[in-house]
């Protein structure tokens, strides 16, 4: 089906042009952005997972008439990082790299991929290019997102040259909020050679909000993207998170972690190419649903026919604290080449009442047991987190989450 | 002192009409270690995981009663005449843990992302906190929530979750517990049980005991499945709960190996649901070498 009778009379052509007049763009950027809203009329919405009967996510009903205000965009914004890398915004990173904007901006992420990728790119307005030198090592990078406006579309691109390294941690909020708010982001990583990408996001927007974000990263030779994915806010939320492994002993890893609660709705993709050979991936998802709070996750790994001498680990494993949450999984493994090492598992389970009254019996209140059991659940997720920032953040609203039930 | 009485206990399994405690009557009072034996499918770990008040079981008649004397619990908690008697049927399991009752699993649960120290932490601090609530006199009630608040506002306080044991001082009794039952520290700050073998499991419970110092424990094999080694450290740690801390200790065994280590002064046999017969140690030696059968005969007069 097509999303076409989505775009509205108020996203024009003129709003489009003075978006990236503002910013200074050269033609060619421009040009990206007006074919990508002409795009829209024939893409559709990102793929969900569909069973007889049922979308597992429904985007279409999005109402994007009423989210979308293209010219108002105020946020709060801190980029920040050492003095060795290059972080800067958007209209900076058009100043002075066009030319590494012209060789990655939307290489990864294709703008026109689907419709929502498309009105990311015709209509982002703020963003931050992150550039490593060769060999430097840059930690501590830190790029938070405090949203403002009724929506708002981010981009982030990150570009390592080869033996260098990077620490990103990523943040959205809400700051004033209103009904109904759409943020938007895309993130494109380019791992040189031998260089490590380590790209953490906590996502904890206000709970009217909707989020689409699509991060992707290509890792070249001997390199290493890391993901860590923490999603906590918003009504409904759709994500991909995923690597390309296109370079000879390239590995990635993601991690993630959610909680939703009320009628939050998560829509969480996990996925590896491995497109070369001695390539490995570990993808691994810990999250909880409360009340009529739902989870939808699909997790690919594939293995294409050039990948020789592949591992690939994929688990993910939910907790349901209610009977009317509901949660399902896709694990896919799809394996052209038949020397491939790999597992995949995804289990929904509840909190299991044996380990609830072992730990009751001997004196801790069923509430509390509660509470460090789903804490506990989270643990080996966490334990993969390497940001202790990023780790100490997640498990404060875990627990503040926890605490609020009754 | 402490003494636990169960008066004409029946059970069955809540989700279900299977009948699993046919009348059962026992007691344990401080001081006194008890061996409950008998063969499969007896009753014995349902027993004890209905005086514990596990969810899984109903209790269609009879009384599960702990009565206390009042200085039970040290010179801290007063305890009213009127409070020297609980029904603990009408309590949830963490209630009765705060008035002394302990049970040891059978099969201890794996938790992951717990540390033990972190759990017998708040579990020793939860029991304290319970104990106050269940022996608060009404009056005290609103002094106390005034106290509160007055904690809350004041910016000396630490974290309120820090509870009456802190962490520096639970360290020092986790220790020496732990050396006590020749364990080797490294288990403090292990995930409680995950990972550990059956053995270091047993130890496990014997240590929670010896810190959450109940007034009645109850024991659900903690034997089986040990070396003589660690039988030893573990039967070790058992007579000290009761020497040291006065525990009455009900101890269900299919063995006769670990009496030999912790001498029971009362023996019960227990067949369908009910105690059949009840004897000295002795009792416990000629069912290790006759089995149940005779009991089985003596009881109902056939085989």
């Amino acid at each position: 089906m097509s999303a076409g009778t989505q775009v509205h009379a108020n996203l024009t052509e003129e709003q489009v042009r003075e978006i990236s007049g503002d910013l200074n763009e050269p033609d060619w950027l421009t040009e990206t952005r007006l074919e990508a809203l002409e795009a829209l009329e024939e893409l559709d919405m990102p793929d969900v997972i569909r069973t007889p009967g049922r979308d597992w996510t429904n985007l279409h009903d999005l109402d994007f008439e009423s989210l979308v205000d293209p010219l108002n965009a105020a946020e709060d914004k801190d980029q920040v990082g050492p003095d060795e890398a290059e972080v800067l915004a958007w209209s900076d990173a058009v100043a002075e790299h066009e030319e590494l904007l012209k060789e990655h901006f939307g290489s990864i992420v294709d703008p026109q991929e689907n419709y929502l990728t498309a009105l990311s790119t015709a209509l982002f307005s703020t963003g931050t290019v992150i550039y490593v030198p060769e060999g430097v090592d840059a930690e501590d990078v830190t790029v938070r997102t405090e949203q403002n406006s009724r929506s708002l579309f981010n981009y982030t691109l990150v570009v390592t040259e080869e033996s260098s390294s990077v620490t990103i941690l990523e943040r959205q909020s809400t700051g004033a909020e209103q009904d109904e708010q759409y943020y938007s982001g895309v993130v494109e990583v380019a791992a040189g050679e031998n260089s490590y990408v380590q790209y953490g996001s906590l996502q904890n927007l206000s709970k009217e909000a909707y989020n689409f974000t699509v991060k992707r990263g290509v890792a070249d030779t001997y390199a290493t993207v890391d993901w860590i994915e923490g999603n906590l806010g918003t009504q409904l939320t759709k994500t991909e998170v995923s690597t390309t492994l296109s370079g000879d002993s390239s590995e990635t890893q993601i991690v993630g972690a959610f909680y939703g609660h009320n009628d939050q709705h998560f829509d969480l993709d996990a996925k590896v190419w491995h497109r070369a050979e001695h390539t490995t991936a570990d993808l691994v998802t810990r999250g909880v649903t409360d009340d009529v709070a739902r989870s939808v996750y699909e997790g690919v790994q594939d293995v294409g026919a050039d990948a020789w001498d592949t591992s690939s680990y994929q688990r993910e494993n939910t907790l349901m604290l209610s009977d009317e949450s509901e949660a399902d999984a896709s694990p896919k493994l799809i394996i052209n080449n038949h020397d491939t090492e790999a597992s995949h598992s995804a289990t929904v389970g509840q909190i299991d009442a044996e380990d609830l009254f072992y730990m009751t019996s001997r004196g801790v209140d069923p509430r509390a047991a509660r509470n460090m059991l789903v804490e506990g659940f989270f643990v080996p997720v966490l334990e993969e987190v390497d940001v202790d920032e990023l780790r100490d953040d997640l498990e404060e609203l875990i627990g503040a989450r926890l605490r609020q039930r009754d | 002192m402490a003494r636990l009485e169960l008066n004409n206990l029946h059970a069955e399994v809540a989700e279900g009409d299977e009948t699993i405690l046919e009348g059962v009557n026992l007691e344990v009072q401080s001081d006194e270690i008890h061996a409950l034996m008998g063969p499969n499918g007896s009753g014995k770990s349902t027993t004890a995981k209905v005086i514990a008040g596990h969810p899984a079981y109903e209790v269609t008649e009879g009384d599960v009663l702990l009565h206390l004397e009042d200085d039970e619990f040290g010179e801290d908690i007063e305890i009213d005449e009127d409070q020297r008697t609980w029904n603990l049927l009408d309590l949830e399991p963490n209630e009765r843990a705060a008035l002394g009752i302990f049970l040891g699993f059978q099969y201890p649960a794996e938790i992951e992302g717990v540390t033990m120290t972190n759990f017998l932490r708040t579990a020793l601090n939860a029991k304290i906190e319970e104990r106050e609530e269940l022996f608060e006199d009404e009056e005290d009630d609103e002094s106390d929530a005034a106290d509160d608040e007055g904690f809350e506002s004041s910016p000396m306080e630490g974290p309120a979750d820090e509870g009456e044991i802190g962490v520096a001082e639970f360290q020092q009794i986790l220790q020496e517990k732990m050396e006590q039952l020749e364990m080797d520290e490294k288990f403090a700050q292990r995930y409680l049980n995950a990972g550990f073998s059956g053995g270091e499991k047993k130890q496990n419970e014997v240590l929670q005991a010896a810190i959450l110092e109940p007034s009645i424990a109850v024991l659900d094999e903690i034997d089986s499945g040990l070396d003589i080694d660690r039988l030893q450290d573990v039967s070790n740690g058992i007579n000290a709960l009761r020497d040291e801390q006065g525990t009455g200790v009900l101890q269900i065994t299919h063995y006769q190996r670990i009496l030999d280590y912790v001498e029971p002064d009362h023996v019960h046999v227990m067949l369908d649901g009910q105690i059949a017969k009840s004897g000295g140690p002795e009792l416990a030696e000629k069912l290790e070498d006759k089995g149940y059968d005779w009991v089985r005969e003596e009881v109902y007069g056939t085989a």
